[in-house]
């Protein structure tokens, strides 16, 4: 087997279009992987600048008092992974910078898909890019004649008599063609190492190590296949085109197919019917501004039944801030109803597209892509939640200085900015296994009908 | 040293080898002659243990009567494919590794020039090889694992004379060290010049046989016509 890998790779390296091809490979991924790094650290260092100007603008402001200052509200800024320059996944649809502010959750803002030209809209070079489309194909095309070349040309009956074994034959092919797709990842991954060394965490590498796994298995099925169809197949032609549309189908047809599917199974309500039902059930709730709203008026008896006394100018603390927070908390179980059951409905969906891996491993791949790159709904959903929380708690805090009184610019500085907690990718490895499962289950099946096949072959 | 006895091979209700019993002995160049569907490709895929007769036995057996493997059996196609962007000496280290011997850059040489091919020929890439040079380094791989049987289909198909008469003489070198070859050929002139028994194949039936010193090649071409004719 040994001598067989070798021989294939001297016929690589002797190939001169294959060596262009490579370096045009490995340019193209030195360039998008670099200029990724460059763009990600830029962005980083702008969410960084941002932040610490609305920091700047909060202490150096004139609060007035603490509910204005829920009104001004902050930002919480969606950090950028450092893997965020391998596949960005639904970051440039989703937005990054989220508005906090008293009385409203708002959507997260500033896609890059809303800000730039219609062109980029398609999709930014990023190495995902690469690994998901090009090389997968430049694989291909190395794999769909190289078992059919050796029989065509009669040389295979010559490497079988000198007592090799079809199956070595058929393996060290497959093993030569997949170490390329590896050498390319490989590539990649010590670029993202040597220009991210200071970013490094035990957490990115152990990621990393998954991302590249996860493209490994995905190569692997793909070279299994192509050759696998050589070995059916008596023409070359036949097998490539063959394979070409299962590809086609896998990275255009069925994630469509099987989205569109997905939605109509658990559909998600329009921006327009959401609001409005949100609103609807908002209304219900406290109007802190509106003193003849009924609520407002149940809330103020109880306050003066529980402080003892007979009207609000009596109160040891301020009504409004009282007032306030109910109205606040009210909001947020609305909130939650609401965004819960989205939530909910979101991950049902990701749940049920994650099965498609079972007739569509480059579902699988995806997803394992973006969840590793920390670019995925679950990465954004937590995002979301953690903004959540902060705002609830800046808001409570607001709220509870403006019914207590008392305050001055120390607490106002004293508050601090969101720091969002980047999860574990432990965390998350469960929500991931499926994927994991599945490429597993292509690869291992893939090899053992080539190895079945490479017994049942007659050679002639 | 092989042994075909009442070998029947079918493929889809045709027969492609009607009981055919064949006998090659060590040291003997056996020529089977015969037109196309005639069998000759069909008996050295069975040698070869490509194909499985429906009925019969294969027995490749040395001199001290024991079983020859399959890895002993020396195989030169028509067309000699090599790779093309090895050399003629990598060519032949790679197969020789193949089959589990490893041999240095002198003696992989010296394999070379003993079947012909000249000693400047031995880096070139094998894509500036002619037909001729390819195929001696064919039997050149067959010789460097120590083959004691040859089977060659067509070998002397578009060669030029010159070439055609160096394999005569080849094949003929490796006889007389104890091999048993057999060459399945359309070329009745070649076959009468390097063997020394002579089968005549039709439609899977071994029709005739005859030893080559017995006959001119003119009463060859005569005995083949007749029975292809009728």
């Amino acid at each position: 087997m040994k001598h067989i890998l070798i021989n294939e790779w001297k016929g690589f390296l002797r190939n001169r279009v294959f060596m262009i091809l490579l370096f045009i490979f490995i340019f193209s991924l030195f360039l998008t992987t670099y200029l990724g790094i460059v763009q990600n650290n830029k962005q980083i260092q702008a969410q960084k600048e941002a932040q610490e100007h609305i920091s700047e603008q909060w202490d150096k402001m004139d609060h007035g008092n603490p509910h204005q200052s829920a009104h001004f509200g902050s930002y919480a800024f969606k950090p950028t992974s450092v893997l965020n320059s391998i596949d960005e996944g639904i970051n440039s649809i989703t937005g990054n910078v989220l508005r906090l502010e008293g009385h409203r959750q708002n959507d997260v803002m500033f896609s890059e898909a809303s800000q730039s030209l219609l062109i980029s809209k398609f999709g930014k070079m990023k190495p995902s890019l690469l690994f998901q489309f090009i090389i997968p194909l430049f694989l291909i095309f190395l794999s769909f004649n190289s078992y059919t070349q050796e029989r065509d040309t009669g040389r295979l009956k010559l490497l079988l008599i000198q007592g090799a074994s079809l199956k070595k034959i058929i393996f060290s092919k497959i093993i030569s063609i997949w170490l390329i797709g590896l050498v390319l990842l490989l590539f990649a991954t010590c670029i993202q190492l040597i220009f991210n060394l200071h970013q490094l965490n035990i957490d990115t590498l152990f990621r990393l190590i998954l991302l590249l796994i996860s493209y490994s298995l995905y190569y692997l099925i793909l070279i299994n296949l192509t050759i696998l169809l050589s070995v059916i197949f008596k023409s070359s032609t036949g097998a490539l085109s063959l394979t070409v549309v299962i590809w086609v189908m896998w990275v255009v047809f069925l994630p469509k197919i099987i989205g569109n599917t997905v939605e109509k199974i658990v559909p998600l309500p329009t921006r327009v019917e959401f609001q409005d039902e949100m609103d609807k059930d908002r209304a219900q709730g406290i109007d802190g501004h509106n003193p003849s709203d009924n609520r407002r008026q149940e809330l103020e008896q109880a306050t003066l039944i529980k402080y003892g006394v007979n009207s609000l100018s009596e109160l040891p603390v301020n009504f409004r801030g009282i007032l306030m927070q109910a109205d606040e908390e009210y909001g947020n179980d609305v909130w939650d109803k609401h965004f819960g059951t989205l939530y909910s409905q979101l991950q049902t969906q990701k749940n049920i597209y994650q099965f498609s891996g079972i007739i569509n491993p480059f579902a699988s791949l995806q997803s394992l892509s973006m969840g590793t790159a920390g670019t995925d709904m679950f990465h954004h959903l937590y995002f979301l939640s953690q903004a959540e929380e902060y705002r609830r708690d800046l808001i409570k805090k607001l709220n509870n200085k403006w019914r207590d009184g008392n305050w001055d610019k120390s607490f106002f500085n004293s508050i601090e900015d969101f720091h969002y907690n980047v999860p574990s990718f432990l965390m998350f490895i469960g929500k991931y296994l499926l994927d994991i499962v599945l490429l597993s289950l292509w690869s291992v099946i893939l090899i053992f009908l080539v190895k079945y096949l490479s017994k049942k072959t007659v050679i002639l | 040293m092989i042994q075909l006895n009442k070998v029947y091979k079918t493929f889809n209700n045709h027969k492609a080898l009607n009981n055919l019993c064949l006998d090659v002995k060590s040291g003997e160049i056996y020529g089977l002659l015969g037109a196309n569907g005639a069998g000759k490709s069909t008996t050295l895929n069975l040698i070869l243990g490509f194909l499985k007769p429906d009925t019969g036995s294969i027995d490749l057996i040395d001199a001290s009567n024991t079983s020859i493997a399959t890895d002993m059996i020396g195989y030169i196609p028509e067309n000699v494919n090599l790779y093309p962007y090895l050399s003629g000496v990598e060519n032949l280290d790679y197969f020789c590794k193949l089959s589990g011997f490893k041999y240095s850059k002198n003696e992989l040489s010296k394999f070379l020039i003993e079947c012909g091919l000249q000693d400047d020929a031995h880096h070139k890439s094998v894509a500036e090889y002619s037909k001729g040079m390819r195929q001696k380094v064919g039997i050149a791989i067959a010789y460097a694992k120590k083959a004691k049987v040859y089977l060659l289909d067509e070998p002397a198909s578009g060669l030029d004379p010159l070439s055609s008469n160096e394999l005569s003489e080849l094949l003929k070198k490796l006889a007389d060290t104890g091999s048993a070859i057999l060459m399945a050929s359309h070329d009745l002139f070649r076959v009468r010049e390097t063997c020394n028994k002579i089968g005549i194949l039709k439609n899977g039936n071994l029709i005739k046989e005859m030893d080559a010193d017995q006959v001119t090649p003119e009463e060859l071409e005569g005995v083949y016509l007749n029975f292809m004719k009728n």
